[in-house]
Formats: structure tokens, C-alpha cells, sequence
């Protein structure tokens, strides 16, 4: 009965991929039709493009793994001091209150240990509003604004360095992704439950251990799919570097373009875009189905004996 | 908020703390292994002053194990690698050597057949036993336990309690925020109750139980007896 199902539900799934394979195709060629007329694509232009296209794509591909994997330690930072609670100044100011009314220790040990806590506390705030600030900046501005900002600091200041485009298009997509990432990152490591932090720290683990063993295994599994839309999101966003001389996979579409073979640059430029985000989208979610765990994240409806209803 | 609590627990004693809610029994149970950190006073563990700075918490919490009322089992971790990531990674011990000693806890507790289970494949009682061979794993001196079968259906009860009477028999050194007087009165070698951050009375569960001194343990134990 439940293989019976299983059938079904896989034969389903596979007709309407392939229905919605069809449907793309078909509206792009008449899209092409409309556009191109009785020309058709031009299939010895795109096999002469090709080359060039595909080495501009690993460009694409680099710069944006390369400022996500910085991203995630920027992320996992900001998202951790986010995460840290902080105490209400005023709660402070009450517990130093009755200790005073209670005449509990000295007066002068209970001043310097109020003090203390007021300055550390302060100070943990001030991190904090901070972080909020850097998350705020990242996503309220253009990312196209950064990277011109960073590269005219670049221009201006750093006259000396080697390809400095190709630099400031890096530090502004890492910075900029570090503080989205930072946002996701707080999410999912507030999600983990309290008691997880406090049994790991009940059974001897130091406050680093409790987060690497205890709560980041289980942040992560939470926060894949928000990290991988990230990643394509940047990658998409790789784009604006062409703006900035940096020959990756959108310069040469619109150098193509001006050709006056627009047509064929364009489809090839998103054939390949396409081909990156399905390619990782696919690994990641053998990941995801190698790594799950029953009853965290997602999948939790996925348990053993239990079919899924619709995904 | 505890006020004054004096308390001195000697090796192999099983003490229950019961009491209204707020009273600060978990307060207390968490003072002793400083996962709250007392304002005043002073803690000692096997003769050791432990709340001081030149003492690390990481050490004390080694020196005892805790069970929690929601169990608090690593969601992402199997039973086994529950009982054994402790030795692991704050004891430094290798994996073999843990997963033996680890395997050896849970037939203790009863789960040997379940070591590759994740928590949410088991059941409040499970999650629970392996909780126990968790805090086991480290050859604590003592074991606090806070409301263990509170968040637990009935039927899981027994099972719960069967190991921690065992534990007890085995000389294991308990201290035990519950209201299960069944166990109390069968185990525990001393009663504790309080209220309002203070110890009201204190002393052999029966006379507490039969013969509450105190007006506010009367009032309390004929709520609870009930």
C-alpha cells in the first residue's frame, strides 16, 4: 500500500517536471519566434561563444563563493552576538536596589560589583546595536551603492593595489553578504532551544564547546535553505560586477549583445546561470537528505514509517 | 531567590526537595552546579570551595551530573552519541573507549536496543533514561535531578523512577526537586521542604510527611498527598 504510494507520488512528481520543462520551452521558442523571426538561433555563433561564456561563468562562481565562504564566518560572528542575550540595564538597577535594602555583602563590594556589571553590560549592548547597525546597513542600501562606494575608496586610497576592481567587487559582495547571512545566522541559532545550551553546559562543555558541538550542528541544519538562497542570490548579484570591468559571465553577455546577437548571448548567459543554481540546488539537497536528523529543521514531518503529504 | 539556605548533603545521601512553585527549588539545584551563579554564600563539592573565580565552572559541572525536566537530549545527536559526547569532548576520551562505557550505561538504563535512536524517535520515559546515562558517563560524584518525571505521561513514570531508585541503591549521591512522594518516601534519606527562597523543615521523609512541624508543610503536604 505504502509502495503503491510511493509510485504514484514519484510518477507524479516526474510528469510535472517534465510538463513545466515543456512549457518553458515552448514559450521560449515563441518568444524567439516573435523576436528572431524566420532566423532561428544562431547554433555556430553560440559554439563560438561558448568558451569564453563558460571560463566567464567560473569567474562568476568564484567571486561569489569566495565571498560567501568569507561571508559565513563574517555571518556566523555578527549572528552569535546578535543571538547573546543581554540584560535590561533597569533589571540591573532593581537587583542592586534590594541587595542594598537587604544590606546583603558590603556596601563597597556590592558598588564595584554593580559598576562592573553596568560597564560589561553596557558593553555588550553597545556590540550588539552595533551588529544591528552593520545587518540594517547591509540591507537597507543598494548593493550596487557598496560596491561603488568600496571601489572608490579603492580608487582613491589605494591606488597601488592589483586588480582593484576585481577587489572592491569582492570586499563589498563579502561585506554585504556577511551582514545578510549575519541576520540569517541569528535566526537559526536562536531557534536551537535554551535547555540544548544549558544541558551542554551542565555537562562540562565550555561556552565555545556548547556552541560548536551542540547548538551550531543543529543551527546549520536549520539554516540551509536560507544559506543557499543566499548564495544564489549573490551569485545573481555577481552580475554588477560587470559595471566594474571585471570580466565575468555578465560583462561578455552585454559585449556579446552589442554585436546585435542579443538573442543568443542572453540565452546562453541564462542557460548557464540556470545550470550553476540547479547544479547547487541539487547537491545541496542531497545534503540536506544525507545530514537530516528526525525531528530537526524542516523535514521533521519526514519521520520514519510517516509519508510526506506534499513538498 | 534563595535566602539563607544551608544545606549539607553527605556521600550517598538522597535528599528531595519539594516545595511550592517559585520557592527556588531549581534555583538551588542550579547554585550547585553554578549554572546559576549565587550572589552570596558559598558552595562545597567534596570539601572543595567551587564558587570561586579560581575555579573553573567547566570543572565543577564534570563533578556533577544533572537530569533535566524536559530531558534536554541533544536533538541532533543519536542516544548513544548522547551518553558519549561528554566523555568525548570534555573528557577526552577516545571514541571506543567512550562508546563502550556509553554502551554499557544505556543496557544499564535499560536502552541497549535503542543506541542508534534519535531523541524524537523516543519516548518521554526513553528520552529520559538516556538523559540519566548521560550525566552517568562522567562518574559524577553527585546528580542533581529537577522535576524528572514532571513533563512525562504517567505511564512513563515508573520506568523513570525504577532507574533512579536503582541509582540510589548503588550509593549514587542524589539531590531531587520532585513531588513524587511514592519515591520519596521509599528513597530518599531526607526530606527538604521550602518556600519562599528558605528551608522550612527538613528532615526523615516519613516525619515530615506524618508529623509536618511547620504550618505552611502542612498545608502543603495535604495538598500534595491528596
Amino acid at each position: 500500500m505504502a509502495f503503491a504510494y510511493r509510485m504514484r507520488r514519484v510518477n507524479l512528481d516526474r510528469i510535472e517536471t517534465v510538463l513545466a520543462v515543456v512549457v518553458i520551452i515552448g514559450v521560449l521558442a515563441l518568444l524567439g519566434r516573435i523576436l528572431l523571426g524566420d532566423r532561428g538561433l544562431d547554433v555556430n555563433y553560440m559554439q563560438g561563444i561558448a568558451g569564453v561564456f563558460l571560463q566567464a561563468a567560473v569567474l562568476s562562481v568564484y567571486i561569489t563563493s569566495l565571498s560567501f565562504a568569507i561571508g559565513i564566518g563574517i555571518g556566523f560572528l555578527v549572528g552569535w552576538l546578535r543571538s547573546m542575550r543581554t540584560v535590561p540595564v533597569g533589571h540591573l538597577v532593581r537587583d542592586f536596589r534590594i541587595a542594598a535594602k537587604e544590606e546583603s555583602g558590603s556596601a563597597a563590594t556590592r558598588n564595584i560589583l554593580f559598576s562592573l556589571t553596568l560597564v560589561w553590560s553596557g558593553f555588550k549592548h553597545a556590540v550588539r546595536r552595533i551588529m544591528d547597525g552593520y545587518v540594517e546597513l547591509m540591507r537597507g542600501t543598494p548593493l550596487f551603492v557598496q560596491i561603488f562606494f568600496v571601489w572608490s575608496v579603492l580608487l582613491v586610497y589605494f591606488t597601488n593595489i592589483p586588480q582593484r576592481d576585481f577587489i572592491a567587487v569582492l570586499v563589498a559582495m563579502t561585506i554585504n553578504t556577511g551582514g545578510y547571512q549575519g541576520e540569517i545566522f541569528r535566526g537559526g541559532l536562536q531557534t536551537v532551544h535554551s535547555g540544548q545550551v544549558e544541558a551542554a553546559r551542565a555537562l562540562g562543555l565550555s561556552r565555545w564547546g556548547a556552541m560548536r558541538y551542540v547548538v551550531l550542528p543543529q543551527a546549520l541544519r536549520l539554516i540551509t535553505p536560507p544559506l543557499t538562497n543566499e548564495y544564489i542570490g549573490l551569485l545573481k548579484a555577481s552580475s554588477l560586477a560587470f559595471y566594474f570591468g571585471v570580466r565575468e559571465l555578465t560583462y561578455y553577455t552585454k559585449q556579446e549583445a552589442f554585436s546585435g546577437r542579443n538573442f543568443e548571448a542572453f540565452v546562453l548567459a541564462s542557460v548557464l546561470y540556470l545550470a550553476i543554481t540547479f547544479t547547487l540546488a541539487k547537491i545541496v539537497q542531497r545534503v540536506e537528505t544525507r545530514y537530516r536528523i528526525p525531528g530537526l529543521g524542516i523535514q521533521a514531518a519526514l519521520t520514519r514509517g510517516v509519508r510526506r503529504t506534499r513538498m | 531567590m534563595l535566602r539563607g539556605v544551608s544545606l549539607d548533603v553527605a556521600r550517598g545521601e538522597v535528599v528531595v526537595v519539594v516545595g511550592p512553585s517559585g520557592s527556588g527549588k531549581s534555583t538551588l539545584l542550579r547554585c550547585i552546579n553554578l549554572l546559576v551563579e549565587p550572589d552570596e554564600g558559598r558552595v562545597f563539592i567534596d570539601g572543595v570551595h567551587v564558587n570561586t573565580p579560581a575555579i573553573r565552572p567547566e570543572w565543577v559541572r564534570q563533578q556533577v551530573g544533572m537530569v533535566f525536566q524536559s530531558f534536554n537530549l541533544f536533538t541532533h545527536l543519536t542516544a548513544l552519541q548522547n551518553v558519549t559526547v561528554g566523555l568525548i569532548r570534555v573528557k577526552d576520551e577516545s571514541k571506543d573507549a567512550a562508546e563502550a562505557k556509553g554502551k554499557e550505561l544505556l543496557a544499564r538504563v535499560g536502552l541497549a536496543a535503542k543506541e542508534n535512536a534519535y531523541p524524537a524517535e523516543l519516548s518521554g520515559g526513553q528520552q529520559q533514561r538516556v538523559a540519566i546515562a548521560r550525566a552517568l558517563a562522567m562518574d559524577p560524584k553527585a546528580i542533581l535531578f529537577d522535576e524528572p518525571t514532571s513533563a512525562l505521561d504517567p505511564e512513563y513514570i515508573r520506568e523513570v523512577l525504577d532507574v533512579m531508585t536503582t541509582l540510589a541503591r548503588d550509593g549514587m549521591t542524589m539531590i531531587v526537586v520532585s513531588h513524587e512522594m511514592g519515591f520519596a518516601r521509599s528513597v530518599a534519606t531526607r526530606l527538604i521542604f521550602l518556600d519562599e527562597g528558605k528551608i522550612i523543615e527538613e528532615g526523615v521523609p516519613e516525619e515530615v510527611f506524618v508529623h509536618p512541624k511547620h504550618e505552611r508543610t502542612r498545608a502543603f503536604v495535604s495538598k500534595i498527598l491528596r
